[in-house]
């Protein structure tokens, strides 16, 4: 009864790893895309909204790091805003 | 025209620069107190005048000028520079204390970026615009000169079609999400990126639920103030004019941009007309010019209901000149 519980389990893995890729990469991606939304102004896209999503940059101030390496900047793409 | 104009929870006074809009936009308020109505007068031109109208000091917060009337003006740089140092003190919380100064820079920048001070302003307008029917029965609005007007009452639009962007991009994150727990992500330890963030984010749901939150609260204030700006029941845009060219060029494109917000103009006062009783040579010219003035304001608002008030012999200082002016609306 466990092996088939540990085989059903397996099975599950097997279909759902392939997806489960896809799915955190398309998640990824909007969350780039949002980043990318509420830091256009300070990288000179203007933005409607700068001063209302300026209350979001805290909330996603942890992130930051992990965005810009991620879309091919080494270092941090504000001059005065230097996270290492 | 003032009891149709007072039975809106809104007024707008808007025009050209100079033309008489705080003096009318006072009047109008202060007939509506004098009528029983809890009125809320709010200056939004950056050069307010209220005090002077008043003999009195006027501030950022509603403050009695008379018996059921309160005045305001709004301060736009002092609102960016709360609204700034609240997100500067959020973002410390979260940073290690060498980057402070980072901080201050790049927010002390943020806080004298083009539109800023609007945006600013338009929050505490959005925010005075949920006070009529609930804390007064009128406010009304005494605006800057009408080019700024018109922007701020295409903003809420604008903001409003940002928000719901960036709020459908949040959505479809949490649904993918929800996807991603189903299949097993919560369990796993991906090689993923967004995995090992989600894994390290204490706690995950509610960060993007905050974010959710904030960006819900701004979108209904937008939404609430631009349904409100075009319910011709709730809101009433009195424009005022003077007899001469520019300021009537300028009510005609004012009334042509706002009629493309599908806000309508609710009347128009023509101000500063020469009075009858003045004589002489020169005031007779300049009445003969007046006359060609006045026809070209009936034909261009010819659907709208027109008064007018005639220059007056003194400047219009104190209730008392106020209520003057009021009962030269009435008509």
């Amino acid at each position: 009864m466990k092996e088939l519980e540990k085989l059903r389990e397996l099975l599950a893995e097997f279909y759902a790893a392939p997806y489960r890729g896809a799915v955190a990469r398309a998640r990824r991606d909007e969350d780039d895309l949002f980043m990318l939304f509420v830091y256009a102004e300070t990288m000179g896209v203007p933005n409607p909204a700068t001063y209302y999503t300026l209350e979001l940059q805290p909330l996603l101030l942890e992130r930051f790091h992990d965005w810009h390496l991620r879309i091919g900047m080494e270092h941090s793409p504000l001059d005065h805003f230097r996270c290492c | 025209m003032l009891q149709e104009l007072l039975a809106h929870h809104l007024v707008f006074v808007g025009g050209k620069g100079g033309v008489g809009k705080t003096t009318v936009a006072a009047a109008v308020a202060l007939a509506g107190a004098d009528r029983g109505r809890r009125c809320l007068l709010v200056s939004t031109d950056p050069a307010h005048s209220l005090g002077d109208i008043f003999e009195r000091e006027v501030g950022a917060e509603p403050r009695q000028l008379e018996s059921g009337l309160w005045g305001l003006e709004v301060d736009p740089d002092a609102e960016a520079a709360r609204h700034i140092d609240a997100v500067k003190a959020q973002m410390k919380a979260l940073v290690h204390p060498r980057l402070y100064d980072e901080i201050d820079r790049q927010l002390d920048l943020a806080r004298y970026a083009p539109g800023a001070v609007e945006a600013a302003l338009l929050e505490r307008i959005a925010a005075l615009m949920g006070e009529a029917g609930a804390g007064y029965d009128t406010v009304v609005f005494d605006t800057a000169p009408s080019g700024h007007t018109v922007r701020l009452l295409s903003l809420p639009e604008v903001m409003g079609a940002w928000m719901d962007g960036l709020l459908r991009r949040r959505e479809r994150a949490g649904r993918l999400s929800s996807a991603l727990k189903h299949l097993g992500g919560g369990r796993v330890q991906g090689d993923d990126l967004s995995l090992i963030d989600a894994a390290r984010d204490q706690p995950p749901d509610s960060r993007d639920a905050r974010i959710h939150d904030r960006l819900q609260a701004r979108r209904r204030t937008f939404l609430v103030a631009r349904e409100r700006l075009v319910d011709a029941g709730t809101t009433a845009f009195l424009l005022v004019v003077n007899t001469d060219k520019l300021s009537i060029l300028e009510s005609r494109r004012v009334a042509g941009l706002l009629d493309r917000f599908d806000v309508g103009v609710w009347g128009v006062v023509v101000n500063r007309v020469l009075p009858e009783e003045a004589d002489g040579a020169f005031l007779e010219a300049r009445r003969a010019q007046e006359r060609v003035y006045r026809t070209e304001i009936d034909r261009a608002f010819a659907d709208l209901p027109r008064v007018s008030v005639p220059l007056l012999d003194s400047d219009v200082r104190g209730a008392a000149a106020l209520r003057r002016i009021g009962s030269l609306l009435e008509s």
